[in-house]
């Protein structure tokens, strides 16, 4: 047991690990931010079609499928080993800040495109047949009832990018698991490894704890799915 | 409601055609609507009813035939076709209302955001027109709070709001409970003796006799017969007609 709870480890290594947090921290909520905020933007992107960003739609469903496909840590080690052979040099922080908005903003994307088409077409032609254009259609009509349909998914996705921080350990980022795995490399202990998945339950249970109270209360036995914008 | 532009049509189709998936749901159909005119529609479903009322305002694209909007041929898109389509207003068969909007918000989002007015302005003409279908006390009621005639009429009111040349409704009794579809068919006799231009799809015979200046009969897709409704539901000249008021 001592072993596990190897004092002298942690003391070492609870420094090392609280500075961890606030890197895992602003690791997370920029990669959060950013990949949430890019699946919106695609989504009502394809969502208004139109001229020139109708060529965007076929665009923006690669990327989705080709960065819902790819596991994040085989990105992240592609942008931050490959990126310098194209004259791009990125510290591990902002390789890994990338591969995480690129992998949220896939799925966010996705979460935001399937709300606005669960909306039901009547409302899109209500709005038209006032005078209303597409994109004040979208803003004021479809979103406000198609947000609230995301809200659940898109809590699980924050929750999977969150843990999806610890990958940045492989890229030398200081965040939690790599403070706990230089310690324990120095004292041959596991003990600085359990506080660190410790930190990582104390950081990510209440997050998980609001999904699930979220997907509760989503509202259910709402309009039947139509097949998208007219 | 007499207006300059007399005696044309508000609204013309000529020769308006459209399949979908490879299905003909309308065949050239020729049908003007003028000035102050109600013109019901009448025939079994998937006749071609709700398929011709959104070729009107391009809610549906033609394929081919033309629809002329007082006297100029309808725009295709943009901010031209919103034009026009702010001056048909659409009531439908499943109300379509806003759920996340008050009664209020429902019937100015239009004048404010479409029209441009101000909020005020906007806020002035929806109580307006939800006074003019008798809700003027359900203002800050949520669609859910409503019932299925109160629904309707919100939307009839939303589509009132920007004062349009010609109300284009849906069946907008056929998704009602008996007792609620005396409301809805209230406010539209009533529209309709403002003089307010009318095409309007319909089961409710009754209320066609009685209201409509003239009864036009799709069948299959294509326009079997029209006249005033005497003629049409007294003195039916074809087969498909005799059996259809017959099924009734």
């Amino acid at each position: 047991m001592e072993i596990f709870f190897d004092r002298e480890a942690l003391a070492l290594a609870w420094p090392a690990v609280r500075s961890g947090i606030a890197v895992t921290l602003q690791l997370a909520l920029a990669s959060i931010a950013a990949g949430v905020a890019l699946g919106f933007a695609l989504a009502v992107a394809r969502a208004l079609g139109g001229r020139w960003l109708r060529f965007a739609t076929p665009a923006i469903v690669a990327y989705a499928d080709a960065f819902r496909a790819i596991p994040p840590l085989v990105l992240l080690v592609v942008i931050y080993f490959a990126a310098p052979f194209a004259g791009l040099e990125l510290s591990g922080f902002l390789a890994s800040f990338a591969a995480l908005v690129l992998v949220l903003g896939a799925s966010a994307e996705e979460i935001f495109w399937a709300g606005i088409t669960a909306v039901d077409r009547g409302q899109w032609e209500a709005a038209l047949s006032t005078g209303l254009s597409r994109r004040t259609t979208l803003f004021r009509v479809i979103l406000p009832q198609a947000v609230l349909l995301t809200v659940p998914p898109l809590t699980n996705r924050a929750i999977a990018t969150g843990k999806n921080t610890a990958l940045a350990s492989v890229v030398a980022v200081p965040e939690v698991l790599n403070q706990a795995t230089s310690i324990q490399a120095q004292t041959a202990s596991p003990a600085p490894l359990l506080l660190a998945a410790g930190v990582y339950v104390a950081l990510f249970l209440p997050l998980v704890r609001i999904g699930r109270w979220l997907e509760t209360r989503a509202p259910t036995g709402g309009p039947a799915p139509a097949e998208g914008p007219p | 409601m007499t207006d300059r532009i007399a005696p044309g049509p508000v609204l013309e189709f000529e020769g308006v055609g459209k399949s979908f998936g490879g299905i003909r749901a309308l065949h050239g159909v020729d049908l003007a609507v003028r000035e102050g005119e109600l013109v019901a529609l009448i025939g079994p479903s998937g006749s071609g009813k709700s398929t011709l009322l959104r070729c009107a305002n391009r809610l549906a694209e033609p394929d081919v035939g033309t629809v002329r909007f007082e006297g100029r041929e309808a725009p295709r898109g943009g901010a031209a076709l919103a034009r026009v389509r702010r001056r048909m207003g659409m009531v439908f068969q499943a109300f379509n209302l806003y759920p996340h909007l008050t009664a209020l918000e429902n019937v100015a989002l239009a004048p404010r955001r479409a029209a441009g007015r101000s909020a005020r302005g906007a806020r002035r003409t929806a109580v307006e027109a939800l006074e003019r279908v008798g809700l003027g006390d359900r203002l800050d009621a949520r669609p859910d709070q409503l019932s299925g005639g109160q629904q309707q009429r919100v939307a009839i009111a939303r589509a009132l709001a920007l004062s349009p040349r010609i109300l284009l409704l849906d069946e907008p009794t056929s998704a009602l409970d008996p007792e609620l579809v005396g409301s809805v068919l209230g406010v539209i006799r009533s529209l309709a003796d403002d003089g307010v231009a009318m095409l309007i799809a319909t089961h409710e015979l009754a209320f066609a006799r009685e209201a409509a200046d003239r009864i036009v009969f799709l069948d299959e897709g294509r326009m079997v017969e029209a006249g005033p409704p005497e003629e049409i539901l007294e003195r039916p000249r074809t087969e498909r007609l005799r059996t259809f008021l017959k099924r009734l």
